[in-house]
């Protein structure tokens, strides 16, 4: 019999507390059971958001090389000092309790020299929080002080940026001074001990060893944080540090192929946050190497070719449609980007909007270029053949209008291959009209010139015009006029083409193809030899073929209007252009030349564009343009004898 | 009873009451009975120091009067060579100067080299030093670099008036900015814990990822004149092996030493004769 037992035969009272006592220990045994052994799970989740911290560390993105093997883009170190808040918390500690002993005397002068009238309790009281962040921004800014003393340099940091690592990025390192050179990392290395809280850390910046070579297909990259999708959702909260994304060129194409892998870090930390124990890690892994069609002899040769002036230049190889070269000026330093882009080169670049890719992203009238395309589709149509002969006075009328040729005296009688060869409008004109516009209009539309190319560069323009009845209707609403056909003949009117287009152009004529399918990844053997560019036939006879190529070839002859481009010993055949346009207000003058070579077993496709806007200059294709492919030319011979049949 | 108690903790008493003052006493006066400490040591240190050199003497005094004309003519030989190697390394200073003269190059000879007796190891798992026979009567300064006939040794990292102590280059607290031959990008070099048996190791770290090390074909490393305190060129090891480190790009590996490095008597402090590269350590 226990105690109680008395106690209840005395007062049944107490009988009713008994079990209030029992059913409170029975639901505490419940309740501990509960979550013990059927909630544990619940629990376990909440912990482990409450203690475990998980670091998203990007691997490092892959390289990117041109079809001989040389690097193009490759990662280079990115040196920065940086410390873990964690190693300074006795130091602020020490540091805040100075602050506040200085900070309570300061207060109790002041309180002392005010009249007891004016004197408040409160004004005693030190702004603790206030001086929590002078204390840490003091002691950081120590170590930075220590890095500039070693460097030379002149960094600060401010509290602003101590008071957002803390509140988000408290388990990662806090940059004290990014973009070390390798003398300053080597001295810091050196001079600071072993020791200190002061890490010298080792990240990856892109790195370009041609510097702008080929800037706009290769493209650029911004550091920015990973894609929330790729942190796992389980509830750990997650530090990333930043990655490297792909904005433009093949580095945005090919993004996911040149990302790394994400490593990840999970901590356990203690209840201020701050790390206590590595509990899992997973090292991040580089991303794949991208081989690129790119020749880097011909991409140079060809940016040398056309140096400051404004434009474009593309270099197909005929055969498979890969890129060998692709220029577009003005261009930038890409190393002046990595590994972020300064507000001032980003303004700069932006003045002389050499952001814009001219070879893919802007559309341009052909001029005399799109010739070519009249002759093909006149001669397939029947309008015009091999005795088709025109007299060029050197004016054209069309109804109340004048065409003028460039021949202020005009060219006399000529067949196709003169009008090609000396780039007659008047030949041109007159056979325009005799097809009309919708033959012309769906020639160009065979070879694929009212759409995309569909190469590996984002943002390629979709403001491309193939003029045809409907769409001056659509797109102006006005009728079409036989002033339009004649103008479309020659490349000009509504007319709008890229540079690349024109030289995949240039690539299917050589190999007698509708279609050329431009990539910019090298192709293996066996890929080459399957290349299927996805058009049909050009569809003329053999005697048609001739007089189209012996017309193209008579351009870069001696009294062609491509005699410039002459390579003794290489035979050329292409076509020059001029055209004039309106952009930004102001006429623009443009310089074309399309070409291939050899002509016995064409190799490449050439396109090259430049941009004038002084109407005084000499700015014909021949001139201006031409020199710029013969250079091209003369170091596809350099580059590949055999090909050029040297 | 309790007497006897108190008797047996009072030595406990006494430690920690001496504990407690050296925790509160100031971190200047801790230096100073350091310093003190340190300079009532070295004069014990260099004397026992010039005993061995006596005792050295005394020993070969006790050769045969053949070994020592032997010991002699070798020496005269030996000597002649160095003194041969002297006057050519001076003609080809003078050749370098005259061209920098010509070329307007500013003059390439920074350190001046003080050869200093070691007359104390101090290695351990913790550290690794040296103490050398000449200090602040020499103008040793700290930070100088410490080298020897097959590279990099270490750096001082103490000067008292007549020793200076070393770190030497085994040591997990040096550091210092490298290169391999052949290859101008700079990686870290840095001491390794110590086997205690075998030879002397040490660490590399950031290394690009296309250079290839094995123990057939070894990559040699050396110093470089980025960081401010060594002079170009020196070695300071061997790599037989790197692996990827774990920023997944850059890799480590090991570095082999000198052997020598645990048992030399004589060594070079390089000192800048640029003021502007006195090494400050930093906190």
């Amino acid at each position: 019999m226990s105690q109680f037992d008395v106690h209840r035969r005395e007062n049944p009272r107490i009988v009713f507390f008994f079990w209030i006592v029992l059913l409170a220990g029975v639901t505490l045994v419940v309740g501990l059971g509960w979550r013990q052994l059927i909630a544990n799970q619940k629990y376990e989740a909440i912990e482990k958001r409450q203690t475990e911290r998980r670091i998203l560390k990007p691997g490092p993105r892959g390289d990117i090389y041109d079809r001989k093997g040389n690097l193009l883009v490759g990662n280079r170190p990115h040196y920065s000092a940086v410390v873990y808040l964690d190693d300074l918390r006795r130091e602020f500690r020490s540091e805040y309790s100075t602050i506040i002993r200085a900070e309570r005397e300061r207060l109790k002068e002041l309180y002392d020299a005010t009249p007891e009238t004016g004197r408040t309790e409160a004004s005693l009281i030190p702004n603790y929080n206030e001086l929590q962040w002078v204390a840490r921004q003091n002691v950081i800014q120590g170590y930075v002080d220590t890095i500039n003393r070693i460097t030379g340099r002149a960094d600060t940091v401010s509290t602003k940026e101590i008071i957002r690592h803390f509140n988000e990025q408290l388990l990662l390192p806090l940059v004290l001074v990014e973009d070390l050179k390798p003398d300053e990392y080597a001295r810091l290395i050196e001079q600071v001990p072993v020791q200190s809280p002061i890490e010298i850390h080792t990240g990856t910046a892109r790195y370009y060893p041609y510097d702008g070579a080929a800037a706009h297909a290769l493209g650029y990259v911004q550091n920015v944080y990973p894609d929330p999708e790729e942190i796992p959702d389980d509830g750990i909260k997650t530090y990333t540090f930043k990655t490297q994304e792909g904005k433009s060129g093949l580095e945005s194409f090919f993004d996911d192929w040149l990302s790394g892998q994400i490593g990840t870090e999970i901590w356990r930390v203690d209840p201020l946050g701050f790390q206590d124990s590595l509990l899992e890690q997973k090292t991040p892994v580089q991303g794949q190497d991208l081989v690129t069609s790119i020749d880097i002899d011909l991409q140079l040769a060809a940016e040398n070719a056309l140096g400051d002036r404004t434009g474009a230049a593309v270099v197909l190889d005929v055969r498979t449609g890969e890129v060998l070269a692709i220029v577009s000026q003005p261009s930038y330093d890409l190393n002046d980007l990595s590994p972020f882009i300064p507000r001032k080169i980003f303004d700069s670049i932006n003045e002389r909007g050499a952001w814009l890719n001219r070879a893919v992203q802007l559309s341009y009238p052909p001029g005399s270029t799109f010739k070519l395309i009249t002759a093909i589709a006149a001669a397939r149509a029947g309008t015009t053949s091999l005795n088709t002969e025109h007299d060029c006075q050197g004016v054209y009328r069309v109804g109340n209008r004048i065409f003028r040729c460039h021949a202020r005296n005009g060219h006399g009688i000529v067949d196709e291959a003169a009008a090609i060869e000396g780039s007659c409008n008047v030949f041109f004109y007159a056979e325009g009209l005799r097809m009309g516009i919708d033959v012309l209009s769906a020639e160009a539309k065979r070879f694929g010139l009212d759409k995309k190319t569909g190469i590996e560069i984002p943002f390629e323009t979709g403001r491309l015009v193939v003029p045809s009845m409907e769409w001056k209707r659509g797109e102006i609403g006005a009728g079409w006029v036989p002033g339009d056909t004649v103008n479309t003949a020659i490349g000009q009117g509504f007319l709008l083409v890229t540079p690349l287009q024109m030289a995949t152009v240039m690539a299917s004529i050589a190999r007698g193809e509708t279609r050329t399918q431009p990539t910019l990844r090298a192709l293996t053997a066996e890929a080459a030899a399957e290349v299927r560019h996805g058009g049909e036939s050009i569809g003329l006879t053999l005697e048609q073929r001739a007089e189209l190529w012996e017309g193209m070839e008579r351009v870069v002859s001696p009294y062609g209007t491509g005699r410039l481009i002459q390579i003794e010993g290489l035979r050329i055949a292409g076509k020059t252009g001029t055209a004039d346009f309106r952009a930004h207000g102001e006429n623009v003058n443009l310089a074309w030349f399309i070409g291939t070579a050899p002509v016995e077993d064409p190799q490449i496709a050439v396109a090259v564009m430049v941009e004038g806007t002084s109407a005084s200059d000499r700015f014909q294709g021949g001139s201006t343009a031409g020199p710029v492919a013969k250079d091209i030319f003369l170091e596809f011979i350099e580059q590949y004898p055999e090909r050029a049949g040297f | 009873m309790a007497k006897l108690r108190l008797d047996k903790v009072k030595p406990l008493v006494a430690l920690g009451v001496f504990l407690a003052a050296w925790w509160v006493i100031p971190t200047t006066v801790k230096s100073f009975m350091q310093v003190s400490f340190a300079e009532f040591q070295a004069p014990a240190w260099v004397a026992t120091s010039y005993l061995d050199d006596l005792e050295g003497f005394w020993a070969r005094r006790s050769h045969s009067k053949v070994e020592l004309i032997e010991a002699g003519r070798d020496l005269a030989r030996i000597k002649s060579l160095y003194q041969f190697n002297a006057q050519r390394n001076r003609t080809l200073e003078l050749e370098v100067e005259r061209l920098e003269a010509i070329l307007n190059l500013p003059s390439r000879r920074e350190f001046r080299y003080e050869v200093a007796r070691v007359i104390r190891r101090d290695l351990s798992a913790w550290w690794q030093h040296l103490i050398i026979r000449k200090g602040r009567d020499f103008d040793i300064p700290v930070g100088a670099a410490v080298v020897f006939s097959g590279g990099v040794v270490g750096r001082v990292v103490e000067v008292d008036a007549f020793t200076s102590r070393v770190e030497l280059i085994t040591s997990p607290n040096f550091r210092i900015a490298a290169r391999f031959e052949g290859d101008e990008r700079p990686v870290v070099y840095q001491g390794a814990p110590q086997s205690g048996f075998g030879d002397p190791v040490g660490s590399v770290r950031d290394a690009p990822q296309d250079i290839m090390a094995s123990r057939q074909a070894p990559l040699q490393l050396v110093s470089t004149r980025l960081g401010g305190s060594f002079p170009p060129g020196l070695s300071i090891g061997r790599v037989t092996w790197l692996e990827p480190g774990s920023s997944g790009i850059f890799q480590a590996g090991q570095v082999e030493l000198d052997p020598r490095l645990l048992s030399l008597h004589e060594v070079a402090v390089l000192i800048s004769l640029s003021p502007t590269d006195s090494v400050n350590n930093a906190p």
